[in-house]
């Protein structure tokens, strides 16, 4: 029972890695390809090779497996991604920041009384 | 060297003297409205309908789904079909749509339309 209860959890595992490997290459296309007409298809060929072992049961050949995907997507990685501009990294980040809440300009400080 | 220095620039240095407050020393454009300002950047903050609205185009228009079963509570992989790899796909959509950027490990809990929306609903860079 332990067996197929720590098999369970080893293929949850690993199906998480794949999600977090396929996302973070999928981001990473169109990283390389800017444009949609350029993007459409090389998602769709990476689709077809995450597809292409779906099917894939044994759980030493999916580690292998993976490990080589993220070997190959640590190779091609681009040097220099979009990021969002407000996230770490990003051209805004930290560049004026919204202050804290409750903070506000008073314009005719210590002038309220006379207009 | 100092004192020599201050008295330059005290003899350059002109305050205007007012006996009493005079309007002209404050902008007119200033009045009692306007006085106080919020400097938030960031304060277009989104609908719940809007939000909901769009999410809900997003998963229409995304090619495996069929239009007519999407509903703000339906969840992509039980009851639209999708599988795990359409599921990062639409969240990405939906990352670009809202001009997000959703941790990877944030990104992979959400799996239901009620999530997305509460997700970016709740977020404070949502746009």
């Amino acid at each position: 029972m332990s067996g197929v209860a720590s098999y369970m959890a080893k293929r949850a595992a690993q199906k998480e890695r794949v999600r977090t490997l396929y996302r973070r290459a999928l981001k990473d296309t169109l990283n390389w390809a800017v444009h949609r007409h350029l993007f459409y298809p090389d998602a769709d060929a990476l689709r077809e090779r995450f597809d292409a072992n779906k099917h894939v049961d044994d759980i030493d050949t999916i580690d292998r497996m993976i490990a080589d995907g993220e070997a190959q997507y640590n190779k091609w990685r681009h040097p220099d991604p979009y990021i969002v501009p407000w996230a770490p990294g990003g051209s805004k980040f930290t560049r004026n920041p919204t202050p804290p809440s409750g903070i506000e300009i008073v314009f005719d400080y210590g002038r309220e009384d006379q207009n | 060297m100092a004192s020599a220095l201050r008295a330059a620039i005290l003899g350059h240095l002109r305050v205007p003297v007012v006996a009493n407050g005079s309007k002209l020393l404050t902008p007119l454009w200033i009045n009692r409205s306007t006085a106080v300002r919020s400097m938030s950047s960031h304060d277009d903050h989104l609908e719940k309908s809007q939000v909901i609205d769009r999410i809900l185009d997003i998963v229409k228009s995304f090619p495996k789904v069929d239009p007519s079963k999407v509903t703000p509570e339906v969840h992509f992989q039980k009851d639209l079909g999708l599988d795990s790899l359409d599921n990062v796909e639409l969240i990405m959509a939906i990352e670009e749509e809202f001009k997000l950027e959703i941790p990877d490990k944030e990104a992979d809990k959400i799996d239901s339309c009620a999530l997305a929306i509460e997700y970016v609903y709740n977020h404070p860079m949502a746009s």
